[in-house]
């Protein structure tokens, strides 16, 4: 057994357990602290709650603002995910399945977002939209984060297409099916498990996107441009509000990843 | 068959490069020229010499490099006990504790970043529980200063460093152990002459991802500094958004893009190295 082996004595097994749980309460504990304080009554940030209220709900929901800035944030979120799962779908799978020469360029640059620092991109995306006079439109904003999700949706189909054994396309091709036909009844009902988890990750990735959204977006508000403006200014508790109902949004969408990979038996291969 | 078609398949990634070619390497392309052209004048290198005059961006600079660093040695002495402990796990205790790594990962940067100031704040639980044990009397102030950048920067990236590093624990072969067990080393040497070299390459390529990340930080510093803890991204944020100086925030831009992908070039290869 390796605990035995490279375990050591008791003391020093226990103190790696304290060790790692250390490290998930670090991990953890803020998210769970902000729940009990969006449901405090109090103005200022005391732990624990002086007593419960729903004000900050009612606050945040009552708010015309907030629910013009959760609108938008759906809105690119919902379009910007569909598109960057088309995209990066038809690509993962040319990338895949292609011979075309020049795949690993194109790889690394369908990969790029993800690693060029965001600052960066949306840097870039300033001054290139000031120039074609896009800055401060929906259109820029929607793109922006497109390309901003592609390598999120191209991480979880580029493994589903590889494990995907190609033989099962090249029978039905084989049998007289034709390209379309072959995606639509072969490829796409095996791969929709992976197609589901990586539309989830698309969304939650453009939901959540703040720093390019800043700099771009120019009058339209997306809850987390909002949620970062309020911040810098002052401490409102409307926020914990809102971070309670993004954890519980992300919480919900993680469950419904995990259930559908889960029943396919591909849960392994979620990673991140 | 086209199987031997040189073009072969290029047509299902043909849509989204155009994208990417007219919405993303065009952009940074036109950044670079901003950088390093000036009208009428052609190629110039006038904008990095503003930078080298003025010592508020080497200071901005020195911040950054030394709060980066910071993080990730925190990152490595939290991370590195946590994935291994996870390793020495049942199933059911790794699914869990895997799942509380994977769950922060996806939540907000906002949320968490904001989540410090709850807990860290003067009547945070930190400062009630450090005032009820005695030993303080005043609350700590960790907010708008750098240790609650640090601080909440090693939390965001801690997941980006504990993951790959339990993959690449999780793969080392039990046997291995058990023979240098059975040959009767020691627990600890064989921590430190089997165990800890094995995951070393995986331990360097999870460390330098977090620094290429920690350089790049923009919400963090600007939320939990309170303005007080400017990093390179605060700056940047500063010369396109108040002050606009495009050209010089085009300039700093190029030298952290660059600086990036030659530490992310280092990355890959240990990358290769851990999953080989």
């Amino acid at each position: 057994m390796t605990r035995e082996a490279i375990g050591g004595s008791p003391w020093t097994r226990r103190a790696l357990a304290a060790m790692g749980i250390f490290g998930l309460v670090f991990l953890t504990v803020p998210l769970v602290i902000v729940i009990p304080m969006s449901f405090s009554s109090a103005r200022a940030l005391t732990f624990p709650p002086p007593s419960l209220s729903l004000r900050w709900y009612e606050t945040f929901f009552g708010d015309p603002r907030w629910m013009e800035a959760m609108w938008t944030s759906a809105f690119v979120a919902a379009i910007s995910s569909v598109a960057a799962l088309i995209l990066g779908g038809l690509a993962a799978y040319g990338l895949r399945r292609g011979t075309f020469r020049g795949r690993d360029w194109a790889e690394g640059n369908f990969m790029a977002p993800l690693i060029v620092p965001t600052i960066i991109v949306a840097i870039a995306l300033y001054l290139a939209l000031a120039k074609v006079g896009l800055l401060g439109s929906l259109l820029g904003l929607v793109v922006a984060h497109t390309l901003l999700n592609v390598p999120l949706v191209m991480m979880v189909l580029g493994v589903a297409i590889r494990e995907f054994d190609q033989r099962i396309e090249q029978v039905a091709w084989s049998l007289g099916a034709s390209w379309g036909y072959t995606m639509r009844k072969v490829v796409l009902p095996n791969l929709a498990p992976s197609v589901f988890a990586a539309w989830i990750f698309a969304f939650i990735g453009s939901f959540d996107e703040v720093i390019v959204t800043s700099f771009i977006a120019g009058k339209y508000e997306t809850v987390p441009k909002k949620m970062f403006n309020e911040l810098i200014l002052e401490v409102n508790p409307t926020i914990t509000a809102v971070a309670t109902l993004l954890i519980a949004f992300t919480v919900l969408a993680l469950a419904a990843v995990a259930f559908v990979l889960g029943r396919a038996g591909k849960l392994k291969e979620t990673g991140v | 068959m086209t199987r031997t078609n040189r073009l072969e398949g290029f047509g299902f990634i043909a849509p989204l490069l155009v994208l990417m070619v007219v919405a993303f390497n065009a952009p940074i392309v036109y950044m670079l020229g901003l950088a390093f052209w000036e009208k009428g004048r052609g190629f110039t290198l006038e904008h990095y010499e503003g930078l080298a005059e003025a010592p508020v961006y080497l200071r901005v600079l020195g911040n950054t490099m030394r709060i980066a660093l910071i993080a990730t040695i925190a990152n490595v002495l939290i991370g590195y006990p946590l994935a291994h402990w996870m390793r020495g796990l049942g199933r059911r205790g790794r699914m869990i504790a895997l799942a509380m790594v994977v769950l922060p990962f996806w939540v907000s940067i906002l949320v968490r970043t904001y989540a410090w100031i709850v807990v860290l704040g003067n009547g945070g639980l930190v400062n009630r529980a450090l005032q009820w044990s005695g030993l303080t009397d005043a609350p700590v102030s960790f907010l708008y200063n750098e240790l609650g950048v640090t601080i909440g920067m090693a939390n965001v990236l801690l997941p980006f460093l504990v993951l790959p590093l339990f993959a690449a624990m999780i793969r080392i072969d039990d046997r291995l152990l058990q023979a240098a067990a059975s040959l009767g080393a020691p627990p600890r040497t064989i921590f430190w002459k089997v165990y800890f070299p094995l995951t070393l390459p995986a331990l360097a390529a999870g460390a330098l991802l977090v620094f290429i990340l920690c350089l790049g930080f923009y919400v963090t510093p600007a939320i939990l500094g309170g303005g007080r803890v400017p990093m390179i991204s605060n700056l940047l944020d500063t010369l396109i958004n108040q002050i606009p100086r495009w050209e010089q925030a085009s300039a700093i831009s190029t030298i952290l893009l660059i600086v990036t992908l030659a530490i992310f070039a280092a990355y890959r290869r240990l990358d290769r190295k851990a999953s080989a």
